[in-house]
């Protein structure tokens, strides 16, 4: 997927645009930037269409032990379109979420298990430190960008997305292409990982959508309250 | 089963931290020091911008935030960003935004454009700053910005005190300089004051800069409509390669 040229409206950047947001990116913060320090891949899918699954490079950061919050991207370098957003929790925060919420939140312990979830380039002891806590969480995944439809830009409706949860689910072709990129098996890996658990009270029957699908739609409303509008048609000023 | 416009269902309040959870065991914080030592991050890198702004919920215009924007440029007509409540670092990841030029919105169906809004007035009236870089340095990038639309999706309705980010996605719209779309003035004085700025002084020195010409009728559906958009997430039939889960 990362050999293949991205293409992104408009034209190249210009050199004089780069250079100036080199000497501004010298100058400013980036607190919450800074805090990100992890990159995992996994694959996610659409939430009311199994068969539609993309690659996901997450970049997290912690706001502390049992919360993560993730930047999603079709591929790992600096071309990488920013497809979505995914937040990762604790079983126990899970637990406190209302029933209306859960749906949204997919698990995570197949992943893990399965070692389709892995974290690039960090050493196997390290990182299974990491997986055996993750193997207890729940997501949310949230997607803009639907790049494997083909789309050019993020056009349409926010996607609630879901993660696997049994073998057979990945296609054989995507789960492949992963491997031979990053020079890894996920049957050794699976054997690695034979002895974490997944979460402590089970998968909640309410997560992973409860097993039925989610789809987003858009509904027009009254956006001011009393006194905004003037009937239709008000004057559009630019200061 | 869920509305970007319905309240979010209640949560035990705990001790008030927004997200609640445990600190940051040692163990995890020395995983993370190794992954970022031995991960490239490469898309991270590709942030060279930090923007503060305003922006409007498009359901209900009455709440209105601060938002910070770490954008990175893919070309000469397209930016990402991931936008955060706060600029500090334990700000929360409250959605993401893209910026595309006018001729790349014009290439829009008007469905799509409904969702887009222009950025000429918060440029020109001194609310999107870029902290910290002198604004003659900020100027050929802000007549850029002027001339661009952006498409905002919030994940995560803080202001309204939600502990975690719950329910659906909300679309967000851009100040405007009429109605609903006037950011309250004592927002925009904090923020001056966090950053020693002025937001009058430097709507003054950007006058001359140049917004679309004609009016688009879709973007920033609210002014010509006085209409929002909710979005729903809906049970529906999920076309599967296996059970699920």
């Amino acid at each position: 997927m990362d050999e293949a040229p991205v293409m992104i409206p408009g034209d190249p950047t210009k050199t004089s645009t780069a250079l100036l947001e080199k000497t501004t990116a010298a100058i400013q913060g980036f607190g919450p930037i800074n805090k990100i320090h992890e990159h995992l891949c996994a694959f996610h899918f659409y939430a009311d269409d199994m068969t539609r699954q993309v690659e996901a490079h997450h970049f997290c950061s912690h706001q502390n032990e049992e919360f993560r919050q993730c930047l999603i991207y079709d591929r790992p370098d600096k071309n990488g379109r920013l497809i979505g957003v995914e937040y990762m929790v604790s079983e126990e925060l899970f637990l406190t979420l209302p029933d209306s919420e859960k749906p949204f939140w997919h698990s995570h312990e197949y992943e893990v298990k399965s070692g389709v979830l892995f974290m690039p380039s960090v050493p196997g002891p390290i990182q299974r430190q990491d997986m055996d806590k993750i193997c207890k969480t729940y997501g949310k995944t949230i997607h803009f960008w639907q790049v494997d439809r083909g789309d050019e830009l993020p056009l349409g409706l926010p996607q609630v997305m879901m993660a696997l949860t049994r073998d057979g689910q990945l296609h054989d072709h995507l789960a492949k292409d992963v491997e031979r990129r990053y020079n890894m098996s996920y049957a050794a890996e699976r054997d690695n990982r034979e002895y974490m658990k997944g979460p402590v009270h089970g998968i909640h029957p309410l997560a992973n959508a409860a097993g039925k699908g989610l789809k987003t739609v858009l509904r027009e409303v009254d956006c001011c309250d009393v006194g905004c509008g003037h009937g239709s048609g008000a004057a559009r000023v630019f200061v | 089963m869920a509305s970007s416009d319905s309240v979010a269902g209640a949560m035990p309040p705990g001790d008030g931290s927004v997200p609640p959870g445990k600190s940051m065991t040692v163990g995890q914080t020395i995983i993370d020091s190794t992954a970022h030592i031995v991960q490239s991050l490469n898309p991270i890198k590709n942030m060279k911008k930090h923007v503060c702004t305003f922006a409007i919920y498009s359901h209900d215009m009455r709440r209105q935030i601060q938002v910070h924007h770490y954008a990175s440029r893919l070309s000469q007509d397209f930016l990402q960003c991931t936008v955060y409540d706060s600029d500090e670092s334990d700000a929360r990841l409250i959605g993401v935004e893209y910026i595309i030029s006018q001729r790349v919105f014009d290439t829009l169906q008007p469905e799509e454009q409904k969702l887009w809004h222009s950025h000429g007035y918060e440029v020109t009236r001194g609310l999107w700053v870029n902290p910290g870089v002198p604004e003659m340095i900020q100027k050929p990038e802000l007549k850029n910005i002027a001339q661009t639309y952006g498409k905002f999706w919030c994940t995560w309705q803080v202001d309204r005190g939600d502990q975690l980010p719950m329910g659906a996605p909300a679309l967000m719209v851009s100040p405007q300089g009429v109605n609903q779309g006037m950011v309250k003035e004592d927002m925009i004085r904090a923020r001056d004051e966090k950053y020693k700025i002025s937001c009058e002084e430097l709507a003054k020195s950007r006058e001359g800069i140049v917004v679309p010409e004609t009016t688009n009728p879709f973007s920033d559906y609210w002014m010509t409509t006085q209409k929002g958009f909710a979005v729903d997430v809906l049970p529906t039939e999920m076309k599967t390669t296996t059970a699920l889960p």
